[in-house]
Protein backbone atom coordinates (compact mmCIF):
# COMPACT_ATOMS: atom_id res chain seq x y z
CA UNK A 1 0.00 0.00 0.00
CA UNK A 2 3.40 2.54 1.00
CA UNK A 3 4.73 1.64 -2.32
CA UNK A 4 1.18 2.51 -4.11
CA UNK A 5 0.67 5.58 -2.18
CA UNK A 6 4.72 6.28 -2.85
CA UNK A 7 4.12 6.29 -6.84
CA UNK A 8 1.39 8.51 -6.72
CA UNK A 9 0.43 12.31 -5.81
CA UNK A 10 -3.22 11.30 -4.84
CA UNK A 11 -4.84 7.71 -4.91
CA UNK A 12 -8.42 6.99 -4.08
CA UNK A 13 -9.37 4.67 -1.56
CA UNK A 14 -10.94 1.69 -3.98
CA UNK A 15 -7.89 1.80 -6.26
CA UNK A 16 -5.75 0.84 -3.21
CA UNK A 17 -8.29 -1.69 -2.14
CA UNK A 18 -8.88 -3.43 -5.84
CA UNK A 19 -4.36 -3.59 -6.00
CA UNK A 20 -3.61 -4.27 -3.23
CA UNK A 21 -6.60 -6.84 -2.84
CA UNK A 22 -7.62 -6.08 1.11
CA UNK A 23 -11.24 -5.55 2.26
CA UNK A 24 -12.78 -2.39 2.77
CA UNK A 25 -13.08 -2.90 6.71
CA UNK A 26 -8.91 -3.89 6.32
CA UNK A 27 -8.16 -1.35 4.15
CA UNK A 28 -9.93 0.83 6.79
CA UNK A 29 -8.08 -0.16 9.34
CA UNK A 30 -4.32 -0.07 7.73
CA UNK A 31 -4.88 3.89 6.87
CA UNK A 32 -6.27 4.46 10.27
CA UNK A 33 -3.03 3.44 11.32
CA UNK A 34 -0.91 5.38 9.28
CA UNK A 35 -2.90 8.33 9.59
CA UNK A 36 -2.38 8.49 13.33
CA UNK A 37 1.25 7.61 12.60
CA UNK A 38 1.72 10.58 10.36
CA UNK A 39 2.55 8.17 7.31
CA UNK A 40 -0.97 9.14 5.33
CA UNK A 41 -3.26 12.08 4.58
CA UNK A 42 -6.77 11.00 4.12
CA UNK A 43 -8.66 13.56 2.13
CA UNK A 44 -12.49 13.30 1.57
CA UNK A 45 -14.71 14.53 -1.08
CA UNK A 46 -17.55 14.49 -3.81
CA UNK A 47 -18.10 13.80 -7.49
CA UNK A 48 -21.81 14.23 -7.94
CA UNK A 49 -23.18 12.32 -5.04
CA UNK A 50 -20.87 9.95 -4.83
CA UNK A 51 -18.25 10.49 -1.91
CA UNK A 52 -14.58 9.61 -2.94
CA UNK A 53 -11.74 9.20 0.08
CA UNK A 54 -8.56 9.85 -1.75
CA UNK A 55 -5.20 9.06 0.15
CA UNK A 56 -1.84 10.06 -0.26
CA UNK A 57 1.73 10.04 1.97
CA UNK A 58 2.42 12.42 3.98
CA UNK A 59 6.22 14.40 3.84
CA UNK A 60 6.99 11.94 6.93
CA UNK A 61 5.52 9.25 5.23
CA UNK A 62 7.57 9.38 1.96
CA UNK A 63 11.00 9.93 3.74
CA UNK A 64 10.26 7.02 5.86
CA UNK A 65 9.30 5.01 2.92
CA UNK A 66 12.48 6.12 0.82
CA UNK A 67 14.46 5.20 4.26
CA UNK A 68 12.83 1.69 3.86
CA UNK A 69 12.98 1.38 -0.12
CA UNK A 70 17.17 2.15 -0.15
CA UNK A 71 17.36 -0.40 3.19
CA UNK A 72 15.84 -3.06 1.15
CA UNK A 73 17.83 -2.29 -1.96
CA UNK A 74 20.92 -2.51 0.31
CA UNK A 75 19.73 -6.00 1.46
CA UNK A 76 18.96 -6.83 -1.85
CA UNK A 77 22.15 -6.01 -3.64
CA UNK A 78 24.51 -7.41 -1.06
CA UNK A 79 22.94 -10.44 1.61
CA UNK A 80 22.51 -9.28 5.02
CA UNK A 81 24.49 -5.99 4.82
CA UNK A 82 21.86 -4.04 4.97
CA UNK A 83 19.88 -5.38 7.68
CA UNK A 84 21.29 -2.83 10.12
CA UNK A 85 19.75 -0.09 7.56
CA UNK A 86 16.64 -1.49 7.45
CA UNK A 87 16.08 -1.39 11.21
CA UNK A 88 17.39 1.87 11.44
CA UNK A 89 14.13 2.53 9.05
CA UNK B 1 8.88 0.94 10.50
CA UNK B 2 6.62 -3.00 11.00
CA UNK B 3 10.62 -5.15 10.06
CA UNK B 4 11.77 -3.52 13.63
CA UNK B 5 10.39 -5.91 15.20
CA UNK B 6 10.33 -8.66 13.53
CA UNK B 7 13.07 -10.56 11.68
CA UNK B 8 15.29 -9.21 9.38
CA UNK B 9 14.09 -9.89 5.79
CA UNK B 10 16.55 -12.13 3.67
CA UNK B 11 17.98 -11.20 0.57
CA UNK B 12 15.46 -12.55 -1.53
CA UNK B 13 12.85 -11.10 0.84
CA UNK B 14 13.93 -7.68 0.17
CA UNK B 15 14.03 -8.59 -3.65
CA UNK B 16 10.54 -9.50 -3.51
CA UNK B 17 9.58 -6.47 -1.73
CA UNK B 18 11.40 -4.39 -4.26
CA UNK B 19 9.79 -5.88 -7.27
CA UNK B 20 6.68 -5.66 -5.48
CA UNK B 21 7.09 -1.58 -4.83
CA UNK B 22 8.08 -1.56 -8.68
CA UNK B 23 4.61 -3.29 -9.57
CA UNK B 24 2.42 -0.99 -7.81
CA UNK B 25 4.31 2.18 -9.34
CA UNK B 26 3.97 0.59 -12.71
CA UNK B 27 0.20 0.54 -11.64
CA UNK B 28 -0.03 4.21 -11.04
CA UNK B 29 1.82 5.05 -14.15
CA UNK B 30 -0.93 3.31 -16.16
CA UNK B 31 -3.59 5.26 -14.16
CA UNK B 32 -1.78 8.81 -15.01
CA UNK B 33 -2.38 7.42 -19.22
CA UNK B 34 -6.04 8.87 -18.89
CA UNK B 35 -4.34 12.36 -18.25
CA UNK B 36 -2.79 11.36 -21.21
CA UNK B 37 -5.68 10.51 -22.95
CA UNK B 38 -7.52 13.97 -21.88
CA UNK B 39 -5.00 15.94 -22.98
CA UNK B 40 -4.96 13.85 -26.48
CA UNK B 41 -9.18 14.59 -26.49
CA UNK B 42 -9.01 18.03 -26.02
CA UNK B 43 -6.56 18.19 -28.97
CA UNK B 44 -9.03 16.40 -31.23
CA UNK B 45 -11.69 18.39 -30.11
CA UNK B 46 -9.96 21.66 -31.30
CA UNK B 47 -8.61 19.99 -33.86
CA UNK B 48 -12.37 18.87 -35.09
CA UNK B 49 -13.25 22.40 -34.53
CA UNK B 50 -10.75 24.25 -36.92
CA UNK B 51 -11.67 20.91 -39.36
CA UNK B 52 -15.50 22.29 -39.54
CA UNK B 53 -14.21 25.72 -39.77
CA UNK B 54 -11.86 25.16 -42.73
CA UNK B 55 -14.59 23.65 -45.17
CA UNK B 56 -16.39 27.25 -45.07
CA UNK B 57 -15.54 29.57 -47.99
CA UNK B 58 -15.11 31.97 -45.72
CA UNK B 59 -15.01 31.50 -41.89
CA UNK B 60 -16.09 35.06 -41.15
CA UNK B 61 -19.39 34.12 -42.73
CA UNK B 62 -20.34 30.93 -41.00
CA UNK B 63 -22.65 28.38 -42.48
CA UNK B 64 -25.74 26.73 -41.78
CA UNK B 65 -23.91 23.39 -40.83
CA UNK B 66 -21.09 24.63 -39.03
CA UNK B 67 -22.60 26.35 -36.31
CA UNK B 68 -24.99 23.25 -35.07
CA UNK B 69 -21.23 20.60 -35.99
CA UNK B 70 -19.17 22.52 -33.93
CA UNK B 71 -21.75 22.64 -31.59
CA UNK B 72 -22.22 19.09 -31.05
CA UNK B 73 -18.50 18.65 -30.80
CA UNK B 74 -17.90 20.82 -28.22
CA UNK B 75 -20.57 19.24 -26.67
CA UNK B 76 -19.71 15.68 -26.89
CA UNK B 77 -16.29 16.20 -25.90
CA UNK B 78 -17.05 18.01 -22.64
CA UNK B 79 -19.57 15.45 -22.00
CA UNK B 80 -16.51 12.59 -22.69
CA UNK B 81 -13.74 14.70 -20.51
CA UNK B 82 -16.04 15.02 -18.00
CA UNK B 83 -16.97 11.59 -17.79
CA UNK B 84 -13.07 10.27 -17.80
CA UNK B 85 -12.14 13.13 -15.61
CA UNK B 86 -14.76 11.28 -12.77
CA UNK B 87 -12.84 7.88 -13.34
CA UNK B 88 -9.57 9.18 -12.28
CA UNK B 89 -8.52 7.25 -9.54
CA UNK B 90 -5.18 7.87 -9.22
CA UNK B 91 -2.73 9.87 -10.34
CA UNK B 92 1.43 10.83 -9.86
CA UNK B 93 2.57 14.13 -9.33
CA UNK B 94 4.50 14.03 -12.56
CA UNK B 95 1.42 13.48 -14.51
CA UNK B 96 -0.88 16.13 -13.18
CA UNK B 97 2.28 18.78 -13.30
CA UNK B 98 2.58 17.58 -17.07
CA UNK B 99 -1.48 17.88 -17.15
CA UNK B 100 -1.35 21.83 -15.92
CA UNK B 101 1.91 22.51 -17.76
CA UNK B 102 0.06 21.06 -21.20
CA UNK B 103 -2.82 23.40 -20.40
CA UNK B 104 -0.22 26.87 -19.78
CA UNK B 105 1.59 25.88 -23.07
CA UNK B 106 -1.63 25.54 -24.66
CA UNK B 107 -3.12 29.06 -23.62
CA UNK B 108 0.22 30.74 -23.79
CA UNK B 109 1.13 29.24 -27.55
CA UNK B 110 -2.30 29.29 -28.62
CA UNK B 111 -2.06 33.04 -27.74
CA UNK B 112 0.72 33.67 -29.70
CA UNK B 113 -0.71 31.67 -32.90
CA UNK B 114 -3.93 33.48 -32.20
CA UNK B 115 -1.85 37.01 -32.53
CA UNK B 116 0.58 36.16 -35.33
CA UNK B 117 -2.20 34.66 -37.30
CA UNK B 118 -3.84 38.13 -37.28
CA UNK B 119 -1.04 40.40 -37.33
CA UNK B 120 0.06 38.69 -40.29
CA UNK B 121 -4.06 38.61 -42.08
CA UNK B 122 -3.26 35.22 -41.96
CA UNK B 123 -6.89 34.99 -41.38
CA UNK B 124 -7.95 38.17 -43.17
CA UNK B 125 -11.25 38.99 -44.78
CA UNK B 126 -11.49 36.91 -47.91
CA UNK B 127 -8.32 34.40 -46.67
CA UNK B 128 -9.34 30.65 -47.50
CA UNK B 129 -11.19 28.65 -44.81
CA UNK B 130 -7.78 26.12 -44.41
CA UNK B 131 -5.69 29.40 -42.87
CA UNK B 132 -7.64 28.48 -39.84
CA UNK B 133 -6.80 24.72 -39.56
CA UNK B 134 -3.11 25.36 -40.22
CA UNK B 135 -3.08 27.79 -37.35
CA UNK B 136 -4.62 24.79 -34.98
CA UNK B 137 -3.24 22.27 -35.92
CA UNK B 138 0.02 24.57 -35.03
CA UNK B 139 -1.34 25.80 -31.69
CA UNK B 140 -2.56 22.48 -30.72
CA UNK B 141 1.51 21.06 -30.56
CA UNK B 142 2.01 21.78 -27.09
CA UNK B 143 -1.21 19.36 -25.99
CA UNK B 144 0.67 16.43 -28.42
CA UNK B 145 4.09 16.93 -26.92
CA UNK B 146 2.07 16.23 -23.32
CA UNK B 147 -0.08 14.08 -24.27
CA UNK B 148 3.20 11.64 -25.34
CA UNK B 149 4.77 12.73 -22.63
CA UNK B 150 1.89 11.20 -20.12
CA UNK B 151 1.16 7.98 -22.07
CA UNK B 152 4.88 7.04 -22.93
CA UNK B 153 5.26 6.92 -18.88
Amino acid sequence: MMALLAAASKVEFSFVRDHVEVTDSMLSKQVSALEQAGYVKVDKGFVGKRGRTWLSLTKQGRRTFDRHMAALREIANSDGAGVAALRRS
Amino acid sequence: MQFVSEPAPTQRDAQAALAEANNQAGRVRRADHQLGWIVLATAVIYLAVAVVVSTLPDPRQGGPVAGPAILAILLVGLVGLVYVFSRIRAYSRAAISLYFGAIVAFSLWNGIVVGVSIASRWWASGQPGYHFGISAAVAVIPLLVAARLILRR
